[in-house]
């Protein structure tokens, strides 16, 4: 069942259509990729979801029913790309407002925060100020205060700027931990080996539209190109011309080939072994998403201007 | 609803709590005390009690009188049969024991006076300590004058003494009393007026620091940024009121330890004062009024300052330059103030006392001077309701250009821009 779906959505600005007709869907549990340049308006799709902004057209169904912002923004945690906290507040007492403030009742919350301090070693923060602070540090517990109230729906958008490997991979695990346990993530950025490695799903939007939508295998299928990896020594003498494919590179032990159109990968399997040649291995080489990002969004003007009404 | 109070509470607690608030409530007025006690203190002691040589060469002046002339004690004058010149050397070189030199010239006519005498002295002098001379010296000439006009000291008395007085009474209300009535509405308009500045700009600081540290995205993806702004606004007026209450309570403890204590010093001299001011004029009425017009006049300002706040970057310089405008407004309103109390019931003083802008100051100085006699109640009515009115729509407007500015970066804002933002359908 879908958590989150957009229907027709659209958000103009005074001389810019920010958003302009996104549809999609979410499912419960899933992680999905929200991904597309600067300005591509993935920060209005996102204020729109977390009820800061109003669509001009469309629908969003959330949970089943017709979004209603003050009700349904307790479900939702949203942790922003220009991270945010009172930098003179004690930590404690400002996860503590932010919780309640998500509709969370102060017992409750206390409990939580205790938890979570507990889990990722913030139990000596509590009366520090978020001035003292490393980025790190306060990159956690923004985390903290975004997934505390245990919200349905985590939207975050570039999660991961600013961390070390070491708190990268501790938000990583609990991203997962998070959607293992129903949540649904939504995950905006523009890193794609990240998203690779850890949404399901995805959708570009650039300029306003969404321009792929998908999950990473359907994707990468869509827009591979048929090349492969031929590991042989020798390719036979003559493969121009009469062979299923043309080589497109030759680097040591393997050939990049791509296969002719008409033609399917056993029968360059075919035309190898009729031709006597050792194959050591055969590799399809499918597109990775930053080829495909980089390729559908190069040499549309991407200019922040929506941002500028 | 909820989710306001928890704004309100945070931005109140974080405030009170800071040292910076306990300081400034107790030192503001010990400060404020200081500085009025100390001005005059000052100015006391640091005059100069000029000690001047007089000779007379005129004739009519005689040692005697200048020995038992006792009418200003701030100089000392001496009456010397010496030649002008050697003094006047004697000074110059600094030998002389005397600070001063003047000498009396001849005159034709006694009856017409000596006019501008000379008072020469090593340094330049400032009038404060050159009047005590002159007192003394006129002090002396009209002793003179009398006796060769045969005057006697009866006769000199009701020259002096019986003169016309006039007390403005006003018939709708004679206890008013209206200097005191001025004093006192002097104050209270002052005292709005920074509470509006202070408070104002606390506000606008406070939401250019959500701005800057991007909290107000978080914050707006809970609760509504109009809920955010009105949390703020309630928040630090409530700081404001509560500094206000905090020194009622000082003037208090301060009024009942002196009454008991019964030392004769300046504070209890005031706070003979305050008892005087308990039976002319009505204080429940006025403290009431004070608290509506403080609080009516902190929505209408805070809300723009808000929005001002809102709508620029990290800049101090551009905070300033669009609040200057509002701030002008109620600069002005104490001008408007200044010449209201001259003349509390003319036309400028009762428009400015309905006018939104500056009815919180205007209206807040002429009530003192009584309801209805001075400030009929249809106008301070109005006036009420015309600033409830005008804070709504300041608090809606601001309500609007809020929403816009907190979420925009790094564009420079002019106040047309904002009022582009405040009448966009959303």
């Amino acid at each position: 069942m879908a958590l989150l779906e957009l229907h027709n959505l659209k958000k103009y600005f005074a001389n810019q259509k920010a958003v302009d007709d996104i549809s999609f869907s979410i499912e419960k549990g899933n992680i999905f990729g929200l991904l597309g340049p600067n300005g591509a308006g993935k920060t209005t799709v996102i204020r729109m979801i977390t009820g800061i902004f109003y669509p001009d057209e469309g629908n969003i169904i959330f949970d089943g029913k017709r979004f209603d912002p003050i009700k349904d923004v307790g479900h939702i945690g949203y942790m922003p790309e220009e991270r945010g906290l009172y930098k003179k507040m004690k930590i404690g007492e400002q996860t503590m407002y932010l919780a309640q403030l998500k509709g969370l009742s102060r017992t409750d919350a206390m409990k939580k925060i205790k938890e979570w301090f507990v889990r990722f070693e913030m139990e000596t923060w509590w009366n520090k100020k978020v001035e003292d602070l490393s980025k790190g540090m306060s990159q956690k517990l923004q985390f903290v205060t975004t997934v505390l109230h245990e919200p349905k729906l985590i939207i975050l958008d570039e999660p991961f700027s600013g961390l070390d490997p070491v708190n990268s991979n501790l938000i990583k695990e609990e991203i997962y931990r998070l959607a293992q346990r129903g949540s649904t993530v939504i995950f905006s950025t523009h890193r794609m080996e990240q998203v690779e490695e850890i949404c399901s799903k995805i959708v570009l939007v650039n300029k306003g539209k969404k321009i792929l939508d998908g999950t990473v295998k359907e994707v990468k299928q869509q827009y591979k190109e048929n090349l492969f990896s031929v590991g042989v020594d020798q390719l036979p003498v003559g493969s121009n011309g009469i062979a299923p494919f043309d080589i497109i590179a030759n680097k040591e032990n393997a050939h990049i080939v791509k296969i002719r159109e008409g033609h399917r990968p056993n029968d360059v399997l075919q035309y190898l072994l009729n031709s006597g040649t050792e194959i050591h291995s055969f590799n399809e080489i499918l597109p990775s998403l930053n080829d495909i990002f980089i390729k559908l969004v190069e040499g549309t003007p991407t200019a922040r201007q929506f941002q500028n009404n | 609803m909820n989710k306001i109070l928890l704004i309100i509470q945070r931005e109140y607690l974080t405030r009170v709590r800071k040292k910076t608030f306990i300081i400034s409530t107790i030192l503001f007025p010990l400060l404020y005390l200081g500085l009025i006690f100390g001005i005059g203190y000052l100015g006391e002691k640091g005059k100069r009690k000029l000690n001047v040589a007089v000779v007379d060469q005129s004739g009519y002046f005689d040692k005697g009188r200048f020995e038992r002339d006792t009418s200003d004690k701030s100089a000392a004058i001496t009456l010397l049969n010496e030649n002008p010149d050697t003094l006047r050397s004697k000074l110059k070189e600094g030998e002389s024991k005397y600070d001063a030199v003047v000498v009396i010239p001849q005159v034709a006519n006694w009856e017409k006076g000596f006019d501008s005498l000379i008072l020469e002295a090593n340094r330049t002098l400032g009038m404060e300590s050159v009047a005590p001379v002159q007192n003394k010296l006129n002090n002396i000439w009209s002793q003179i004058k009398n006796e060769k006009l045969g005057i006697s000291d009866t006769t000199k008395t009701i020259l002096e003494e019986s003169k016309v007085s006039i007390k403005p009474i006003n018939i709708n209300d004679k206890t008013a009393d209206s200097k005191l009535a001025g004093t006192i509405g002097t104050i209270a308009g002052f005292l709005i007026y920074f509470i509006l500045l202070i408070y104002g700009s606390q506000v606008m600081m406070g939401v250019m620091e959500e701005k800057t540290n991007r909290i107000a995205e978080v914050i707006v993806s809970s609760v509504k940024p109009f809920q955010l702004m009105l949390g703020k606004i309630i928040g630090i007026g409530l700081v404001a009121l509560t500094q206000f209450f905090l020194w009622i309570l000082f003037v208090f403890i301060i009024y009942n330890v002196t009454r008991s204590t019964g030392s004769g010093d300046a504070i209890s001299g005031l706070v003979g004062k305050t008892q005087e001011i308990f039976t002319s004029v009505n204080i429940p009425l006025v403290l009431f009024c004070f608290a509506f017009y403080f609080l009516g006049g902190f929505f209408f300002y805070a809300s723009l300052y808000a929005a001002i706040g809102s709508a620029v970057n990290e800049d101090m310089r551009e905070a300033q330059s669009l609040s200057f405008p509002v701030t002008m407004l109620v600069i002005f309103s104490i001008a408007l103030m200044t010449m209201a109390m001259n003349d509390p019931t003319g036309p400028i003083a009762v428009w400015a006392s309905i006018i939104p802008f500056s009815s919180p100051i205007v209206m807040m100085a002429r009530i003192p001077f009584g309801v209805p006699g001075t400030v009929p109640w249809w106008q301070l009515g109005l006036s009420m309701t015309l600033l409830v009115v005008g804070f709504i729509f300041t608090v809606w407007l601001s309500g609007k250009i809020y929403r816009t500015g907190i979420l925009m970066y790094g564009k420079k804002v002019n106040w047309k821009e904002m009022i582009k933002w405040a009448f966009r359908k959303s």
